[in-house]
């Protein structure tokens, strides 16, 4: 009987989504792809490798019909944001919350997929076994405001901690905080690829969270493609070609991670092989498909909110910065 | 009044009825599933193939045709997506050949000569009456590998990093879908091919 039940409901399901799609008669008439608007693409560059798949998508790009494919430094925090913001990058795959807070104050950033989670890594002295344990302790980071600074806060936030007065921040826009932290300067630091895979082969601290792994950080995605919101507008078919290029670009990750970091390699975007093979086989890249990106910004707006980071509701984000009709189109005509 | 009722009884349980006839139907359900989307014409091609035949995608107009690419040295990845289309094509039946053809483009030509291609074909237990592995000038594969969606570079030693891509094509010639990887689920991969002889 149950078994009825529930072929019954998926029949309903399959007959609303069928209506959804216009099931009363599939059009005989195919239009030609478009081509892209511009055979120009900058996307950015950084010392994280966690975003593997935008290293790695070069020949995929070519494929869609881009012959300049350029590469802009960038920070791994706020200052790529704004750089997506002004129009300096075209696109790149970035820390959620990094995008969030500059979209709440009205930069011109589109967030238009999720494509994979993990890439950080809280790494601390043996004393502090959790993130409550971190009152009163010091915590290095680039500044405040980076990727590490907000991602610590929140996770501060999230157990009832205040990140600004429990938190001793030590900022070291100099030195790395790693290095402090592997020179006993600093209690706890927050990273990404290739950095705590280097200090856990130095056998250097205990990782207290891993957000490849730990929830509730590993059900979300880390990284989204966005793009400048003038530049999507403008340019539709070479934004779904970007995505579909950064989507395969994911798929190969996964099944070839040796290649990947080959290329990552053979491209001048790590000199460190073995790291970049690790990264690629433990940060889940298979993702892209499973999760709701909206998920995602409800959550990072809710915990940006708690940390005191932004104001705006998730739906006001939403509605104003995500653009997913082009993953949507690529989740029907690429499976796998 | 009693009339009108019993009509309108009569068509919740008329309504009632066919819900329940088509829910413990399964190939009913599979007709209401979306279409699958007409992404664009499919790039063209003309190549040879393990036998030494010219081979171009024109001809399997009025077929449903899935293209995918390989390469025979691959020992990692490649033995999982053959052997899958495989089994897919004895699943097939009848329509295999008649209906349904498979085409397997080698990524690596220089290797990959027709005799290569159809030994390896054979080791796999392809059906050459639909399925044809198809080689061609370095050229000729690096445009139809672009044109297609696929990533393959060759290192200086030999080896070839090569992304997978398996797209199915209409009787039309226009592409419908593309799976991504190898380990996508060969039920709906028969389905998605059966779903277009049905269109």
């Amino acid at each position: 009987m149950m078994y009825t039940m529930q072929d019954r409901r998926r029949f309903l399901a399959t007959l609303s989504s069928a209506v959804a799609a216009g099931l009363i008669g599939p059009s005989n008439s195919v239009a030609q792809e478009a081509p892209p608007e511009t055979t120009t693409i900058r996307l950015a560059r950084n010392r994280s490798i966690c975003i593997a798949p935008q290293y790695v998508v070069g020949g995929l790009l070519q494929a869609e019909g881009f012959t300049d494919i350029r590469y802009v430094m960038t920070d791994a925090g706020m200052g790529q944001s704004k750089m997506l913001a002004s129009g300096e990058i075209d696109f790149t795959l970035h820390f959620s919350p990094i995008l969030l807070i500059p979209i709440e104050a009205g930069e011109k950033i589109s967030i238009i997929a999720g494509v994979h989670v993990g890439c950080f890594e809280l790494l601390a002295i043996e004393r502090i076994r959790s993130i409550a344990d971190l009152k009163g302790k010091t915590v290095g980071v680039p500044d405040l405001g980076t990727s590490s600074h907000v991602f610590v806060s929140s996770m501060a936030a999230h157990v009832g901690l205040d990140p600004a007065k429990d938190i001793n921040w030590v900022r070291s826009p100099s030195i790395s905080p790693m290095e402090l932290f592997a020179d006993g300067k600093i209690d706890a630091w927050l990273g990404f690829p290739p950095e705590p895979q280097e200090l856990r082969a130095r056998k250097i601290g205990h990782v207290v969270v891993n957000s490849s792994v730990d929830r509730p950080w590993s059900q979300y995605y880390c990284c989204m493609l966005a793009g400048n919101r003038d530049f999507i507008r403008r340019n539709p078919a070479a934004t779904k070609r970007v995505l579909r290029a950064i989507l395969k670009a994911t798929d190969f990750c996964v099944s070839d991670p040796a290649g990947a970091a080959r290329r990552m390699v053979d491209g001048g975007f790590t000199t460190q092989y073995d790291y970049a093979l690790q990264t690629l086989k433990e940060v889940p890249y298979n993702k892209w498909r499973e999760y709701d990106p909206e998920d995602t910004i409800r959550f990072w707006a809710l915990r940006l909110r708690e940390a005191g980071m932004i104001k705006s509701n998730p739906n006001k984000i939403i509605a104003e910065a995500t653009d997913w009709r082009f993953l949507n189109q690529l989740k029907r005509e690429l499976k796998g | 009044m009693r009339a009108a009722l019993i009509l309108a009884l009569a068509v919740l349980v008329t309504a009632a009825c066919l819900l329940l006839a088509l829910s413990r139907d399964a190939p009913q359900h599979a007709s209401l599933e979306p279409p699958l989307p007409k992404i664009a014409p499919a790039p063209e091609f003309a190549l040879t193939s393990q036998d030494g035949a010219p081979v171009t995608l024109a001809d399997y107009r009025g077929k449903v045709v899935a293209v995918t690419f390989i390469l025979t040295m691959c020992t990692t990845t490649c033995p999982i997506l053959t052997p899958m289309m495989s089994f897919v094509q004895d699943q097939l039946g009848r329509d295999f050949g008649a209906k349904i053809s498979f085409v397997s483009i080698t990524i690596d030509p220089e290797r990959d000569t027709a005799d290569v291609l159809q030994q390896y074909a054979q080791s796999f237990g392809a059906n050459f009456a639909g399925w044809s592995f198809l080689t061609g000038t370095p050229e000729a594969i690096r445009d139809v590998a672009q044109r297609y969606g696929v990533y393959a570079s060759k290192a200086a030693n030999g080896d070839v990093e090569h992304t997978f891509l398996t797209s199915i094509v209409d009787p039309h010639g226009i592409l419908r879908v593309q799976y991504l990887g190898m380990r996508f689920d060969p039920e709906e991969f028969r389905r998605d091919l059966l779903s277009l002889l049905k269109e």
